[in-house]
């Protein structure tokens, strides 16, 4: 049973972040509520009012806008997933949100909340992060740009003020002929590991590499060193390269023993993974299941 | 304002047909439709469905005759204990309101998320497969 609640629906971005200045700490943000309510029902977290912010036309929307694509924050995973635009131009990414939870989970949360939520075991922000995807936080005292990689803090930690909320997440699409993968395992509906890969291939050759890694360490990262050292290597060669970077992994991502697996299995399993999403970009592209 | 649409359906409605299980959107045992699509009622706030339609296992059967998704688990003994089949049949019409000739490897896909601890799939997987064939026919 929740506490009584009590629920605003503001229907501008000012409006939102004047409740939020209002109430202080006793009011959160609430979007689906697929994590804030289950926190909340299991006492977790204590609130009194709700800021309702699907009213806020802003959030709603799948935008081109010439050079990239804008996902308001409030659109759900199912509409991610489904969307022709994100198909088109991030599909890694419909893939990873096509995988997140369950239909149920999908209908309900959104881009947004699983991002402030910045819950280690997540997906759709490793497959952002190769689209260098900016997120837009807004305020009444106005708006500012952060690459998702600063907006990440650590787990559940991010760089959102107590006034602000984010407003949508800016994706490039990836450069002409550059192909995309996700790939993940996961138990309990929630991924234990999920590993974003792009390349740019000629001649069997990758030109240029984009990797990124989620679920093991405390946030999603990209893997700069790792991309440089797999640069102008065959993919036999990257391969080796990235299930030999156990060392690297261990000290960016300073993996725990959890429910999900050992942090040993978990670091040979990100360099496994990361070898079988470069194999996929090279040959197919657009993410795949591990199984 | 802080009622759940599980709370709303099954404590002041007394519509018990949807289960309450795992409470965290893992199980299905609560899985309703609204506006046709499957949500958690466990973990939903009951004002959202709010000039909404929402749809349980109450509402599937026309007076005495059952929806063929009921009659397809009845026949295929798509349940052993049942606890799990309200949340399973809800699911499957979600799914076949939207794409209503799924392969297996969709139902398989879109009910990964309702739990069934008898492991009665195949047969609800069949079941879901023959309720399909039985709209499209009623509809040619």
């Amino acid at each position: 049973m929740l506490n009584e609640l009590k629920l605003v629906q503001p229907t501008t971005l000012y409006e939102a972040s004047k409740a939020l200045t209002d109430y202080g700490e006793s009011a959160k943000i609430y979007a689906g509520g697929a994590e804030l309510l289950l926190l909340m029902r299991q006492g977790l977290m204590q609130t009194e009012v709700l800021v309702d912010v699907k009213k806020i036309e802003r959030l709603q929307r799948v935008t081109w806008n010439g050079n990239g694509v804008r996902a308001g924050a409030g659109v759900t995973h199912r509409e991610l997933a489904t969307a022709p635009l994100i198909r088109e131009q991030a599909p890694a990414l419909a893939f990873a949100e096509s995988q997140v939870a369950n239909v149920r989970v999908r209908n309900q949360g959104t881009l947004g909340g699983n991002l402030c939520f910045n819950d280690p075991h997540s997906d759709p922000g490793t497959v952002l992060l190769i689209h260098d995807a900016t997120v837009t936080l807004g305020s009444h005292r106005g708006e500012r740009q952060l690459a998702l990689g600063e907006f990440y803090i650590d787990m559940y930690a991010t760089a959102l003020e107590p006034d602000e909320l984010l407003v949508e997440v800016k994706l490039s699409p990836l450069p002409a002929g550059m192909k995309s993968a996700y790939v993940r395992l996961h138990r309990y509906q929630r991924p234990t590991l999920g590993v974003a890969a792009a390349t740019m291939v000629k001649n069997d050759t990758i030109e240029e590499a984009r990797l990124a890694v989620g679920c093991v360490g405390p946030k999603a990262q990209r893997l700069p060193e790792l991309e440089e050292k797999i640069s102008g290597t065959k993919l036999n060669d990257a391969r080796r390269i990235v299930v030999d970077a156990k060392n690297y992994f261990r000290d960016l991502l300073r993996p725990v023993d959890d429910l999900l697996g050992s942090a040993s299995y978990k670091l040979y399993m990100t360099g496994v993974l990361l070898g079988d999403a470069l194999e996929q970009t090279i040959r197919a592209g657009n993410g795949k299941q591990a199984s | 304002m802080e009622e759940t649409l599980l709370e709303l359906l099954r404590v002041r409605l007394r519509l018990t047909g949807t289960k309450r299980s795992c409470e965290s959107e893992v199980c299905g045992a609560c899985t309703v439709l609204v506006d046709n699509r499957p949500f958690s009622s466990c973990n939903y706030l009951a004002f959202e469905a709010q000039g909404k339609s929402v749809l349980t296992i109450e509402g599937l059967a026309n007076g005495e005759q059952l929806d063929p998704l009921q009659e397809a688990f009845v026949r295929n003994i798509g349940a052993q204990c049942g606890y799990c089949t309200p949340g399973q049949i809800m699911a499957a019409k979600g799914l076949l309101s939207e794409n209503p000739v799924p392969t297996r490897e969709e139902i398989a896909e879109w009910l990964s998320g309702n739990i069934c601890r008898c492991g009665a799939y195949g047969a609800i997987a069949k079941s879901i497969l023959e309720a399909a064939q039985e709209y499209q026919q009623r509809k040619s």
